[in-house]
């Protein structure tokens, strides 16, 4: 599904030059949900950043299902970006002056679907993420995690072939948050959504079926959960990560 | 889905850019009050010479075009910027900077339309008002006509339409460069804390203001100019503007850097580094701020001079009810005065001569002596250039001196309601011009009015009104006893009439048609014969500001007329200064109503640290009365410099003697009446956002 090859990523020129990912390598299958974690300024938001084409890197590859997303144009990456990824972020960027409906609709609409398709799609998955009842409200008006997981709708509404998800549940409590990974998960495991989560919380990791761990602009280990439970497969990363002395954030 | 997305984004960008919505409609509503001027039948039937009215229109609508294209590409620019990551959000979606460019574009045109539909409203009562104020001004009465005339809505938005299109023809090409990463930063561009350079940038401050003084001695002192200079001057002044605030902002941070006293005092730690922060960034916008002031100022300055001019001067220059001229002696008005007896009552006629000796040494004195005419006709010993004289085309005075017997002078004088004056054989008088007068003095010494038994000696100056452009002489006429003037020959004939009540509107009109027949049947070969032909024995006098080469005057008529003209020159000055004045405060206005958010997180912190809000009130009103103050009053001291200047030579070209500083006070109190409404707006808003944001 997606393959990263020697990815380079610098910030600054000349003498101020900083290199932030060194060659980093990896590929997702379909069906999986894989974290990656690291330290603070280990790369892991550039990695997100660059892989969506957020920013420009100068070396390496990015294959989404075979295509080089580096050699695109600004239309076909918009293209991409609009039925091929579906992203959720950490401050949800959802449009104030649009209600939660009209919010996960708004992929469509870029598409140019008919009203009434896109009116059945947007009110399944309200209703799939227990969000039905805010469908007409503001997002000034709801919680953060019902803000999230309209993103996440949001994110899925043109079937996307993987969403892109950055500290989905940074600005979240931890009640919210743990519906938003159960959410993930079940998405996961019914309808094989493949999911690609950047994250410094190891709870949040601890829901993944693979984590890739980034320190110095590489990916230095990996850990598969296979059929671990979470509380151990949890414990598992907490090791990894007092390994490298990063950032860990435990529920 | 997309226009609803529009629709949507225009309802919020409504309420959050009211200012610059109102500001529009204003715009839309003085565009076509104006413009109904050029189609209105009643103008057009009123001013003869509506040309020029419509050339001034056109050429201050010009301007304004120009002026809001750059204010709605300012606003648009500055929307974008507040809106950039809304649209990072539409690209990471999957739009297209195209279609991003197309629903930003389709916004802006139905904030526009509803705008200009609102303005189309407000500008019909503008035009009445507006024809109610001209018709005022030229003293005839105004009776309520709604004229929805269609080309005069289709000019209004073809001008409309065209600021739109220059403005977002600018901000596509910038939507197109659109990149996700630009726009999610774009907000935080600014928050970069840069200073480098201030302790020499501070120098820019004292640079300008002497500058600024040099300007002014320049021009209230400087004798000899010349184009070079000229264009010096301007460039430079344009520069200052702009410098300015970049010796401001880097002298205030020199300032705060080396503690100043005032630093830690009251709220100035705050006041002083977010001004300083502001001004920085926008200097360019500042300066230009400054420079649409300085039009606006001036512009209200000079069409109140004008406004006195017409108020004052116009009635003086002709003080006779009706005056005709004639080249030729022998000419008997006859049929002129036939013309009159026939179409208004008749109460006095008077039928006289002006009358020449021969020599010009009047003419003479005058033409190099007379600050209006420099040193065209001196040579370099100071002595009369005769060759310059005699080849001046602009027939300021006739060929010799004028005079006039005294029996003729004191009927005219007491035509006119003034006293009569008395004259010993040997003695003269010269009755000349108020302006002329207050500049020569009594220059009796310098002339030699020879009579019949000798030298005549000067009785005395006599400066009321009396018809003195090209009638009783050019500035002046040399008044003698009928015994001395018995001695002189008859140069050009005048006649004047008192009617009864006013004049119709086309009273001239009758006499000027009387005038051309009876000229045609001189031609044909009537009895009329010319048996002298002196020649020369026209002129104009030395008026600057209006001029007229009529034979025949009626005072109502041809003051209407003349008013119209001025109108054509103060309409569009008064036109230009309102709008740049309402795009300036605009600018101010939305700068501050849309920071209004990071400063909620600001004030919010101080109300945390323990001020109250009163205080914080108090500290908004600073903020917002310091940053709409600067540019105001950095415009204040241009434009006054340069007002007090024109104002004086006005005064002096065109007689008035309104002090000058009074043109500018006017418009001063007009700009601070249209200052205060905005301010007041602003800082209610700003107040609003902040206890909406708490």
């Amino acid at each position: 599904m997606l393959e990263v090859k020697e990815l380079v990523k610098s910030y600054g020129t000349g003498k101020n030059q900083h290199k932030v990912l060194r060659g980093v390598n990896f590929t997702i299958h379909k069906g999986e949900f894989v974290a990656v974690m690291g330290p603070s300024g280990s790369g892991k938001t550039t990695l997100l950043d660059c892989i969506s084409r957020y920013k420009p890197f100068e070396g390496g590859e990015v294959l989404l299902n075979g295509k080089d997303l580096g050699r695109l144009n600004e239309k076909e990456m918009a293209k991409v970006r609009n039925q091929e990824v579906g992203f959720v972020f950490q401050d949800f960027m959802l449009l104030d002056g649009l209600t939660v409906f009209e919010n996960v609709c708004v992929p469509q609409v870029i598409r140019a679907e008919a009203y009434q398709e896109m009116e059945k799609k947007a009110a399944q998955l309200l209703q799939l993420f227990d969000i039905s009842q805010i469908g007409e409200k503001y997002p000034s008006e709801i919680s953060g995690g019902q803000k999230q997981r309209a993103a996440v709708a949001r994110a899925l509404i043109n079937d996307p072939l993987m969403i892109l998800a950055d500290e989905p549940t940074g600005a979240l409590d931890s009640k919210a948050a743990e519906t938003l990974l159960e959410t993930f998960q079940k998405l996961n495991e019914t309808k094989r959504a493949t999911i690609f989560m950047v994250t410094h919380d190891a709870f949040s990791a601890s829901y993944c079926s693979r984590i890739l761990f980034l320190k110095d602009g590489r990916i230095f280990h990996e850990l598969v959960r296979g059929k671990k439970g979470r509380r151990e497969f949890l414990n598992n990363i907490l090791d990894v990560l007092s390994m490298t002395g990063g950032d860990s954030n435990v529920h | 889905m997309f226009i609803k997305l529009a629709l949507r984004n225009v309802r919020r960008s409504a309420k959050d850019y009211l200012v610059y919505f109102v500001t529009m409609t204003v715009v839309v509503a003085l565009m076509f009050a104006f413009n109904s001027l050029l189609f209105s039948r009643d103008i057009q039937e009123l001013l003869q010479e509506a040309g020029i009215m419509i050339a001034m229109l056109g050429l201050a609508t010009f301007f304004i075009v120009i002026i809001i294209a750059w204010l709605i590409n300012y606003v648009m620019r500055f929307i974008l910027e507040k809106r950039s990551r809304e649209f990072g959000i539409y690209l990471l979606l999957g739009m297209e900077n195209r279609q991003i460019a197309h629903l930003y574009m389709r916004e802006n045109m139905f904030l526009g339309a509803a705008a200009f539909l609102t303005g189309l409203v407000f500008g019909m009562l503008a035009q009445q008002i507006l024809m109610a104020v001209l018709y005022s001004m030229i003293l005839m009465e105004y009776r309520l006509n709604v004229e929805i005339n269609r080309q005069c809505v289709i000019m209004t938005a073809l001008c409309y339409a065209g600021c739109y299109l220059l403005a977002l023809l600018r901000c596509k090409r910038k939507l197109k460069k659109m990149n996700i990463n630009g726009l999610m930063n774009a907000e935080r561009q600014n928050e970069e804390v840069r200073e480098s350079h201030e302790e020499m940038k501070q120098w820019l401050l004292p640079l300008s203001v002497v500058f600024l003084a040099l300007f002014g001695v320049w021009l209230f002192c400087w004798k000899a100019w010349d184009s070079i200079i000229i264009l010096a001057f301007l460039v430079g002044l344009i520069l200052v503007i702009y410098l300015f605030y970049t010796g401001l902002s880097a002298w205030i941070i020199c300032y705060v850097r080396h503690e100043g006293k005032a630093v830690y005092s009251g709220q100035n730690l705050f006041l002083l580094r977010q001004f300083a922060s502001k001004i920085k960034t926008m200097r360019f916008t500042m300066g230009t701020l400054t420079a649409l002031f300085v039009v606006a100022f001036l512009g209200c300055s000079i069409a109140m001079m004008f406004n006195f001019y017409q108020d004052h001067m116009l009635a003086q220059k002709m003080p006779f009810d009706v005056q005709l001229h004639s080249r030729y002696v022998e000419n008997d008005f006859a049929a002129e005065l036939a013309a009159i007896e026939k179409t208004v009552p008749v109460e006095e006629v008077y039928p006289y001569y002006i009358y020449t000796n021969g020599t010009n040494q009047m003419n003479l004195w005058l033409y190099t002596h007379l600050r209006a005419f420099g040193d065209l006709y001196r040579n370099e010993d100071g002595s009369p250039d005769l060759s310059s004289i005699v080849h001046e085309g602009m027939n300021t005075y006739c060929k010799y001196d004028t005079y006039m017997g005294l029996s003729d002078y004191n009927h005219l004088r007491g035509m006119l309601g003034y006293d009569a004056v008395s004259l010993a054989d040997q003695n003269y008088a010269i009755h000349m011009k108020d302006r002329v007068f207050r500049e020569t003095g009594d220059f009796s010494d310098q002339l030699f009015i020879e009579g019949t038994d000798g030298q005549l000696a000067c009785a005395g100056y006599y400066t009321e009104p009396f018809s003195q452009d090209g009638q009783n002489g050019g500035d002046y006429v040399i008044v003698v006893p009928d015994a001395q003037i018995a001695q002189m020959q008859p140069y050009y004939a005048e006649l004047v009439v008192d009617i009864a009540g006013k004049a119709p509107d086309h009273l001239k009109a009758e006499i000027d048609a009387a005038s051309e027949a009876a000229r045609n049947s001189l031609a044909l070969g009537s009895h009329h014969t010319r048996t002298l032909d002196i020649g020369g024995n026209s002129c104009c006098g030395s008026d600057m500001i209006m001029v007229w080469g009529f034979d025949n005057l009626v005072r109502d008529n041809v003051v209407k007329e003349m008013k119209c003209m001025l109108l054509s020159l103060i309409f569009p000055l008064i036109y230009i200064g309102l709008v740049f004045l309402c795009v300036a405060l605009t600018v101010l206005s939305i700068q501050q109503l849309s920071d209004s958010a990071k400063y909620q997180f600001r004030y919010n912190v101080l109300k945390q640290i323990g001020m109250d809000s009163r205080e914080v009130a108090g500290l908004v009103w600073k903020q917002l009365a310091l940053f709409y103050l600067c540019p105001a009053l950095f415009a204040v001291v241009i434009s006054g410099i340069i007002a007090g200047y024109v104002g004086g030579n006005f005064n002096f070209y065109s007689g008035t003697k309104t002090p000058s500083w009074l043109y500018f006070g006017i418009s001063f109190l007009l700009f601070f009446g249209v200052y205060s409404i905005y301010f007041a707006v602003t800082y209610i808003g700003f107040l609003r956002n902040l206890e909406a944001g708490r």
